[in-house]
């Protein structure tokens, strides 16, 4: 791991207000390309409305956000993935009624054109789409098998083909082992080692330590809107993390006076 | 799967077969007569028309059908003629509710070798120019002159029409006819009432309410007459506001024996149904035709002479 | 391992011993030929010999699947992108009567009257798909509130500018117009009458007509359900707006999150709802030469049944316009059929009301099949 590395995309000072409600109270992050980011923290601690900051589905009240060193505003969800920057949410990553095929091209159809009309290349889709879902080590009756007869792993997975095939070059990945199975969970955090390895920065939401342990090169968590700080792998214990997630210094004075049963 | 399949049609036929057996049943030997209504399925009133032609089929020996397009639309009106002469009967009975839409395929029907009989529902002329043999019905704009005359003769000045079909313009030559006959403007006499009987009762109230100087209501039929004799009974203006109706029925019939409507014209739809059938028949078998058309209304009904109208309103009535 | 799982297992092993045959029958579609074959084969049965398919009997029951048809497209792919319009009905009834008032009350040229009706429509359209995505309401509400809208101004101006509620003179006014013969022509003619020369099919046999062929052509209705159709299906399955189609219904918000314009899909549907509710209306009224202001009532629900009919699924992403024309073919067939057969036509929503259940059932059963739904 290298930190003198220019970080692919850098928040800086993020603060965002809703109404009264002070959702982000200045948070900074960086991440490496190549690196997975593991971002922590409890229900409500701030991490889905950074990073839908992050991918331009909200913008920011102030601070600032640099993509590969120059200053970025996003003002919709498509300015971010045009920028290279693409989310894998939890349940609303797939349409289950839709083929693999149709889904993993969803918005980015591939065209040829038949007597002057443009129309969707279905040879070449259903040919990309089983060679992607091979490399991830998933096996289709077809291109046209619905994406409703796939695990949610598999689907997870589908999705995190999908936006490393179209360029993405930061991947968010919001709570993706959270539904899912023992087996699914590693079949998912191998995707995500696959895809790093490629030179694909991820940065990988969840409150599962053991999961993010797994995978991750870097580790911030979050608490209350407010960055509690970055620690890097092996230098921070599991317990430590934890603590960090369930409320940070408050709980940690506390534990002396429960005798550590918390 | 292939079970599934096998269920589907079973149960297709488990339902369809009883409709079969039931539509074996009517036909019966002899020549066959389709009249087609533009009446939907809510107008109670074409009972009487139903019932007419049943009556003729039973006696003639001959067998017939009634159609009508379930919403009222004319345009699928237009299908069902078309598919009536496709299917090739001995003669149509139809309405002429609407003239443009209707002339063409009555005139195609003619020209297919099928004799047309219109009732109801158009003009000597417009039979003439369909080609149809003759009109059997009420000429409305004269029927609702006819009515008016004799309102201005009660010492009427002012109405309301409650029209329950307002896209139908023959229909609206009654209030027109009515209008002309008190020799005044229809203008903003006649309100648009709908088709369900709680709007139009308060519909006719709202009116009433608004305008307490109307001397008078005209109603187009039992529809728009039921809800209409609650509403005056409701605000006490039952006997006392003049009070006409077209065509009969149930309620129309007792209000007349209260004295809560003061007549009804009649344009006695059993006749429509009934002739027409017999006059067809009758021409097939034996190529007799009346010379004219058939006057079937108007017919004055007042609170004498109630007793067999009494005792068929709604059937024969 | 999770239940979930096991089941996916489970649904993977039963997949695999899929037979060819087995997989080419499970189609969206598939309900909807089934029903069409169990029709033909039960009215050949009962209504063979009652003029039904004749020359005459086939224009008949065609015609009026064809009129299905052409609103069943439009209610199909929108439906597919996850709305409802029920204001297809009174939008057919304010397009017919807008032609009138402009044509024949105002004078225009007919070719204007209709240019101005289609995109007046259109613009309805535009109008209420746009309320539905500002407001977020379903547009079960909004377009059921257009239903009244429209209709009740259909009438009011019908009766504001003419007194009367139905309009004619049409026929008249169109005589020699370029536009109008794309609506309310026919084609073919000449094919027919060689036919009818010839014996094959009949003809009339008294009046003005004597000698011309009781079937004169293909109505321009019918050549527009066919276009509707090809386009509607192409549309659909080969182009990237028909993927986008499949994505808004099956789900807005993933589909926005890789960049598809939902709402611009979902406005421009309901744009071609209306545009299809235009041509049935423009279709209408230049065959029959009036615009009443009760026209159209209920079609809205004829098109929808029509579409569940062909297998779409009701909560969107999922149909097919095939699919949706073979349920206006039954439709129509079962309409129009019932009175080839003679039975009582009170009993025909009953017998419709069977067909739709059965259609939906066994389209459910397919469904599941394909997409793996719980």
């Amino acid at each position: 791991m290298n930190t003198d590395q220019t970080p692919i995309i850098e928040m800086k000072n993020i603060e965002k207000h809703f109404g009264p409600v002070i959702a982000l109270a200045g948070v900074s992050l960086s991440v490496l390309p190549g690196e997975c980011h593991c971002l922590l923290g409890d229900n409500g601690a701030g991490k889905s409305t950074f990073i839908k900051t992050m991918s331009g589905v909200h913008k920011p009240t102030k601070g600032e956000i640099y993509f590969e060193g120059k200053p970025m505003h996003f003002d919709r969800p498509r300015d971010a993935i045009a920028a290279g920057i693409a989310t894998v949410y939890q349940d609303l990553a797939m349409i289950p009624l839709m083929s693999v095929a149709r889904n993993f091209f969803m918005g980015n159809e591939p065209m040829k054109r038949v007597v002057g009309i443009n129309l969707f290349d279905h040879n070449l889709a259903n040919e990309v789409t089983m060679a992607e879902m091979k490399k991830m080590g998933i096996n289709l009756r077809g291109p046209d098998q619905a994406v409703g007869t796939l695990s949610g792993g598999e689907r997870q997975t589908v999705a995190i083909a999908r936006a490393v095939h179209f360029g993405a070059k930061v991947l968010i990945l919001d709570e993706p082992t959270s539904a899912l199975g023992v087996r699914q969970t590693s079949n998912v955090l191998a995707t995500v080692d696959r895809v790093r390895k490629k030179g694909v920065a991820v940065v990988f939401i969840t409150h599962n330590v053991r999961h993010a342990l797994a995978v991750g090169d870097r580790y911030t968590v979050l608490n209350r809107g407010l960055t509690l700080g970055t620690s890097e792998r092996g230098k921070i214990t599991p317990e430590e993390l934890q603590d960090l997630m369930a409320g940070g210094q408050e709980l940690a004075t506390l534990e002396g006076s429960l005798g550590g049963t918390v | 799967m292939h079970r599934f399949i096998r269920n589907f049609v079973l149960a297709a036929t488990a339902i369809v077969a009883p409709l079969v057996i039931t539509a074996g049943a009517a036909q019966a030997e002899g020549e066959k007569y389709i009249l087609v209504s533009h009446a939907p399925d809510s107008d109670s009133w074409w009972n009487t028309i139903k019932n007419g032609i049943a009556l003729a089929g039973k006696q003639m020996g001959v067998e017939v059908e009634y159609r009508n397009p379930p919403t009222g639309d004319l345009a699928d009106m237009a299908r069902i003629i078309q598919q009536a002469a496709a299917s090739k009967p001995n003669g149509i009975i139809t309405t002429l509710a609407d003239f443009d839409v209707l002339s063409g395929p009555i005139s195609d029907a003619v020209d297919q070798g099928i004799n047309v009989i219109i009732m109801n529902s158009g003009t000597a002329e417009q039979t003439r120019k369909v080609g149809a043999l003759m009109f059997v019905g009420q000429p409305e704009y004269d029927a609702g002159l006819a009515a008016g005359l004799r309102a201005k003769a009660d010492g009427i000045g002012s109405f309301v029409c409650v029209n329950h079909v307002i896209s139908n313009t023959v229909v609206a030559e009654r209030c027109r006819g009515f209008a002309d006959g008190l020799g005044i403007d229809l203008g903003k006499s006649m309100i648009d009432s709908g088709q369900d009987p709680a709007e139009i009762k308060n519909r006719v109230m709202a009116y009433l309410s608004a305008n307490p100087k109307t001397e008078a209501v005209l109603t187009l039929g039992p529809t728009s007459a039921d809800p209409t004799i609650l509403a005056l009974e409701e605000m006490g203006l039952a006997g006392e506001l003049y009070f006409g109706t077209f065509d009969l029925g149930d309620e129309i019939v007792k209000a007349i024996k209260s004295g809560t409507i003061k007549w009804g014209i009649d344009q006695q739809p059993f006749l429509q149904a009934y002739l027409p059938v017999v006059i067809l028949t009758n021409y097939d078998r034996y190529g007799v035709l009346p010379g004219n058309n058939i006057n079937s209304g108007p017919g004055f009904v007042t609170a004498d002479a109630l007793e067999l109208v009494e005792k068929y309103a709604g059937e024969y009535r | 391992m999770s239940d979930n799982e096991t089941a996916a297992l489970a649904a993977d092993e039963r997949v695999k011993e899929m037979s060819g045959f087995r997989k080419a029958l499970i189609r969206p579609e598939l309900g909807g030929i089934a029903g069409a074959i169990l029709v033909f084969f039960f009215f050949f049965l009962t209504a063979y010999d009652s003029g039904m398919f004749s020359p005459a009997g086939v224009m008949n029951w065609s015609i009026v699947s064809a009129q299905f048809t052409i609103i069943a497209v439009g209610a199909c792919l929108l439906m597919i992108a996850g709305e409802f319009d029920l204001s297809v009905g009174s939008m057919i009834g304010f397009a017919g009567m807008s032609i009138a008032i402009l044509s024949v009350s105002f004078g225009w040229p007919i070719w204007v009257a209709i240019i101005v009706t289609f995109i007046l429509c259109m613009a309805v359209g535009a109008f209420s798909g746009w309320l539905v995505i500002k407001t977020g309401l379903p547009s079960f509400i909004v377009t059921l509130a257009f239903l009244f809208i429209l209709r009740g101004l259909t009438i009011f101006a019908a009766i504001a500018t003419t007194r009367k509620t139905i309009i004619g003179g049409i026929r008249d006014v169109s005589e020699g117009d370029w536009l109008a013969p794309l609506f309310g022509g026919k084609v073919l003619t000449g094919f027919f009458q060689w036919m009818g020369d010839n014996g094959w099919i009949e003809t009339f046999t008294r009046g003005a007509k004597q000698g011309q062929p009781v079937v004169e052509g293909i109505p321009m209705l019918m050549v527009w359900a066919v276009a509707l159709i090809i386009f509607g299906h192409i549309l659909l399955t080969k182009t990237r707006f028909g993927n986008w189609i499949f994505a808004s219904g099956g789900d807005a918000q993933a589909a926005r999150y890789v960049g598809v314009p939902v709402n611009r899909v979902k406005i421009i549907m309901f744009m071609f709802t209306a545009f299809c509710a235009c041509v049935f209306a423009t279709a209408q009224v230049m065959e029959f030469g009036s615009a009443g202001a009760d026209r159209g009532l209920l079609k809205e629900f004829e098109a929808i049944i029509s579409v569940v009919i062909g297998g779409a699924l009701l909560t969107g992403g999922y149909g097919s316009v095939i699919g949706a024309a073979l349920g206006a073919l039954i439709f129509g067939v079962v309409q129009q059929g019932l009175f080839f057969a003679g039975v009582e036509s009170s009993l025909f929503r009953v017998f419709l009301g069977v067909i739709l259940l059965l259609a939906v059932i066994l389209n459910t059963y397919i469904r599941r099949m394909i997409t793996g739904e719980k």
